[in-house]
């Protein structure tokens, strides 16, 4: 029998190994946005490394959805970036360009990792000269998508793998159908949407391109004979032969998923898309109205095929503590082994060209084949090389919109557009900075907090010597009260602010730590930017939703504020949209909105109106968003206004009732001057969060068609966290302080004159 | 005719009413369906089997009872901390006629003139500087206090008459007496809606708790619900399932507390 101090010894002594080792383990972050399906194999795939890797732990935090770029860019600004991170190939002229990736080509020659496993375009997408930044995932051409039911039905002949523009319209045509004969069609051949990444090849293709080959310009490129010819047959697919259904923007599209469930449906027979797409069609499949088949992007009158390489791939910070095993993780979960675990999530073609074939060949239907074919005529896309890709995209959708919603010439658009885009350019090489500072510790934030802090402390202290001695007695009361929200603020809001401040005189990309000065330029661009004129115009506009729905509010608040039955019930439903899930609500607005599908049309068809194309046209979009903001505020208005109204004394409404008062005297002269503080705050509050409105732009329109919806904030986003410029979207956040802080002192004005009873 | 416009008055009140419950009803029915149902064309209102297997897979698909627990530290957390801070703010600028009590109050009322997008990174770097990533702290710090709920009570805090305060005053009572005693008994129905709208601001948080947190068991159930669509799909019935979770105890408060809203101010020192 041991005893049981002599137990621990042993332990202890067991245990030895194990410290040493633990001291060992180097432990690294890996971040990606896989969904909960994608999580799994990503999972299995780290697992592995670490059974190979024992003395590596990895900390795996996925963060599914649109707010990935937010959370790496924040993690690179607080200079805690992960150690492995997965870059979407649109975002690595940004990451490259402000030399925040490690080169990995030295690693490669230590680490002896081989390059030839994967497909070569794939990883030159992230190549810069004798530099290599990310180990390609995986990637996807586009392909055309198609029922085959649809085809046999109607007795069409599958697409070849040689076909053309002409075949693909023809097919269209004959695809397009009025199955019950009542005069609407009711099955497509196709589908267009102004979406840009959808596109582009057809542009390759057609001989044309928006830009020229060295992507310094537009003009002679995207106003060409070719480029307007290609985009002139997409758009008539749409306008003249009608084979392509009018399902709204992208954006609309994309959030509704209509063309994809027109699609999986048997609504619509051919579809372009990219091998990310591919599991959700085959779960369709299931469904019995859709037989998938894949054929590639048609060939243009003059034969030329060009395709497009969407591509993510795995990155590491140039500062990380442990770079060399952080690359080796990275290289793994590019390898073949990872590749081989997450092909079973069918996402992507695998990076890796062992993994890909593999694949191709295990697929009976051929599919898989058929995008591994494409490879060769794969180009690199734009988004890849140039920084801020992302808002010339949005400029050429517009371009696309003008002329397929607003009925403008395609030439006089294209030229305009061009020039526009030329501007772009020039503004985001202007902006673009190719110094290397390492990036170091953000303490700097310290130095605004007692700035902050120190002045707070100082304005506190001149109130008091500057005060008599009653005044004293009053202060010295107030600032026990007021003491813990001014702590509060200081840390939390003026330093923010106070940061801010400092910022919109400065260039700051985020990601890189230098700040230089730049005096007033950004104000100076600001003012000369019409595009923010017009966001400035649009939030007027949209504001005028704050007096309507609080007249609308107050009605209905003043029904509901009487005892009777079922009133609980009723309250209850009209606080329901404010705790509603947003993106529930606006996707449940974008299909009553939808042109042809939508609940909206349908009641003005019924009442014998003409029916509208809301979210759709430059001319509604706006009022359709207002109306959506009116029917989600008004609980919280109706809330507020109801406590306001129990504040009320039942006594005086009694004596005035006795006193014979008629009930819309005892409303307007009772009632209104009294829940004046009430009204105050509900129209300041109202008016500085519609002058603030983001979500909904966000989710239903994303500022169109044409900017027709793009609102003050939307535009400060854009430029924060697309654009990444600090300083300029903190200048744009000073603009809408100042007037947003004139028209909430006249509102004061107006209405702050205190009423007491 | 009065009965006539209330009749009309009543019924659109009602009629807008059963419109609030739309885009929930498709919460609902989308919650119970199975992934192929959702994609149906013309769109399917109703399940074909109602699939309640979705909520507990939703559950289990993330540690969603740790984001719930979560969520209810950082939710009481601000509540208490709104109720007590906002009304302490909101009794100096409505009730202590201090000097440059306007000027003051106009500084904190143009706090919230600066969009979050834009001072977020700033306050993500206060947060890492304190090295409080992935703390609660990081998770209600911000929210302890705010500019809308001292708004909110200083209009309240005006609207009660003088008298009361006067005789307590000539009784020998302090401020604090009085601010304790008399003013946040009478502000019941203002107390309760503040409560209510910081209790759904948590609630409802989303980019400020993904910024602050990397592992998941220091996350909300926002952030959860959200993870629920990806880049290039949406798992919508486990989504929904999940977000009609996550509403349902803010509705089942809300249904409870709105008698206690219409109570408040009839068990105060006003009446007789």
């Amino acid at each position: 029998m041991i005893g049981s101090a002599g137990r621990r010894f042993i332990l202890l002594l067991l245990s030895i190994p194990q410290i040493l080792l633990a001291q060992n383990v180097v432990r690294l972050r890996l971040v990606d946005w896989a969904d909960i399906e994608e999580m799994a194999l990503d999972r299995t795939a780290i697992e592995a490394f670490r059974t190979s890797h024992p003395n590596i732990d990895v900390l795996y935090e996925p963060n599914p959805g649109q707010q990935y770029e937010e959370k790496i860019l924040t993690g690179l600004a607080a200079g805690d970036p992960p150690d492995v991170f997965l870059l979407d190939s649109k975002l690595i002229p940004t990451f490259t360009n402000k030399h925040v990736l490690l080169d990995l080509e030295p690693f490669i020659r230590s680490q002896r990792i081989d390059t030839t496993q994967w497909f070569k375009s794939a990883l030159d997408i992230a190549r810069r000269g004798p530099h290599l930044y990310a180990f390609p995932k995986g990637f996807s051409p586009l392909v055309v998508f198609y029922n085959k039911k649809i085809f046999q039905q109607s007795g069409v002949v599958l697409p070849s793998a040689s076909w053309t523009w002409d075949d693909y319209l023809t097919i269209g045509q004959r695809l397009t159908r009025d199955l019950d004969g009542d005069g609407v069609v009711d099955q497509y051949g196709a589908a267009f949407t102004n979406y840009y990444y959808n596109w582009i090849p057809w542009v390759w293709s057609g001989g044309g391109d928006i830009l020229d080959s060295t992507g310094m310009s537009a003009v002679g490129f995207l106003n060409s004979a070719p480029t307007e010819s290609s985009l002139r047959y997409l758009i008539d697919l749409r306008k003249k032969y009608r084979v392509a259904p009018d399902v709204g923007s992208w954006v609309q599209a994309e959030k509704t998923g209509i063309n994809a469930e027109l699609f999986a449906g048997g609504k619509i027979a051919m579809i372009v898309d990219g091998h990310w797409r591919m599991p959700k069609y085959l779960k369709y499949q299931m469904d019995g109205n859709l037989d998938l088949g894949v054929a590639p992007l048609p060939a243009s009158p003059s034969g030329r095929r060009v395709n497009v390489m969407y591509e993510s791939g795995w990155c590491v910070p140039v500062n990380g503590a442990h770079s060399a095993e952080a690359v080796m993780l990275a290289s793994f979960m590019a390898g073949e082994q990872s590749c081989r675990i997450r092909a079973a999530g069918r996402l992507e073609i695998p990076a890796n060209i062992n993994v890909a074939n593999e694949v191709a060949r295990r697929d009976s239907t051929g599919m898989e084949r058929l995008f591994v074919d494409e490879v060769p005529y794969c180009r690199q896309p734009w988004g890849s090389k140039i920084e801020r890709f992302s808002e010339i995209e949005w400029t050429l959708q517009d371009a696309v919109d003008e002329v397929m919603l607003n009925d403008k010439p395609l030439h006089a658009t294209m030229t305009r557009y061009a020039s526009l885009v030329d501007n772009q350019l020039e503004n985001i090489r202007a902006h673009e900075s190719f110094e290397f500072k390492p990036i170091r510790e953000h303490s700097d934030i310290l130095y605004f907090l007692f700035g902050v802090a120190i002045v707070t402390i100082v304005g506190g202290g001149l109130m008091f010597v500057g005060a008599r001695h009653n005044e004293r007695m009053l202060l010295t009361k107030a600032t026990g009260f007021l003491f813990p929200s001014i702590f509060h603020l200081t840390i939390f809001i003026f330093t923010p602010i106070a940061f801010a401040a400092y910022l919109s005189f400065h260039q700051w990309d985020l990601v890189v730590p230098n700040q230089p000065f730049v005096g007033l330029n950004n104000f100076r661009e600001i003012f000369n930017d019409p595009a923010f004129w017009k966001a400035l115009l649009n939030t007027c506009v949209y504001s005028m939703n704050v007096p309507v729905g609080m007249a609308l509010a107050l009605v209905v608040a003043l029904i509901l504020n009487r005892k009777m039955k079922g009133i609980g019930l009723l309250r209850t439903l009209y606080f329901l949209p404010g705790v509603t899930s947003m993106v529930a609500m606006a996707l449940v607005w974008m299909w009553i909105y939808h042109p042809s599908f939508g609940m909206a049309n349908l009641a003005l068809r019924l009442t014998g109106l003409p029916p509208l194309d809301w979210l759709n046209s430059t001319q509604t979009a706006m009022t359709s968003i207002m109306i959506f903001t009116i029917w989600t505020g008004i609980g919280y208005q109706i809330v507020i206004f109801l406590a306001g109204l129990q504040g009320i004394p039942e006594e005086i409404t009694d004596a005035s009732r006795v006193d014979g008062a008629s009930s819309l005297g005892r409303f307007w002269h009772i009632t209104v001057p009294l829940l004046r503080p009430t009204t105050l705050f509900i129209l300041v509050t109202s008016f500085i969060s519609s002058f603030q409105v983001f979500t909904a732009i966000y989710i239903m329109t994303g500022g169109g068609p044409v900017h027709s919806t793009d609102v003050f904030v939307y535009h400060i986003y854009q430029a924060a966290w697309e654009q990444l410029r600090m300083g300029y979207a903190s200048a744009m956040s000073w603009i809408l302080f100042a007037i947003v802080m004139i028209a909430t002192w006249v509102q004061f004005r107006i209405m702050g004159k205190e009423f007491s009873y | 005719m009065r009965r006539a416009f209330r009749f009309i008055g009543y019924t659109l009140v009602i009629i807008l009413g059963i419109s609030m419950i739309f885009p929930f009803l498709w919460m609902l029915c989308t919650s119970l369906m199975n992934e192929l149902e959702v994609y149906h064309f013309p769109p399917k209102l109703l399940p074909t089997s109602f699939r309640w297997l979705n909520y507990g897979e939703a559950m289990t698909l993330q540690p969603f009872p740790r984001y719930f627990f979560n969520t209810m530290v950082v939710a009481s957390v601000s509540i208490v901390g709104q109720l007590l801070f906002c009304s302490m703010a909101a009794y100096a600028f409505a009730r202590i006629p201090f000097r440059g009590r306007e000027k003051l109050f106009a500084v904190y009322l143009g706090t919230m003139m600066i969009p979050a997008i834009v001072t977020i990174i700033p306050a993500f770097l206060i947060i890492t500087t304190f090295g409080w990533m992935n703390t609660y702290w990081a998770l209600f710090t911000p929210s302890v206090s705010s500019v809308w709920g001292i708004f909110l009570l200083r209009q309240f805090f005006k609207t009660i008459p003088k008298d009361l305060e006067d005789a307590a005053r000539i009784d020998g009572a302090s401020d604090w007496t009085i601010y304790w005693r008399i003013i946040l008994p009478l502000s019941k129905p203002a107390l309760a809606t503040l409560a209510l709208f910081a209790f759904i601001g948590s609630w409802k948080d989303f980019l400020w708790p993904l910024i602050v947190t990397n592992h998941s068991d220091m996350r909300t159930v926002e952030v959860g619900i959200a993870a629920f669509s990806g880049l290039y799909q949406t798992d919508w019935p486990h989504q929904m399932a999940a977000a009609v979770l996550v509403m349902l105890p803010v509705v089942i408060v809300f249904f409870l507390a709105q008698r206690y809203f219409i109570r408040g101010i009839t068990f105060s020192g006003l009446k007789g």
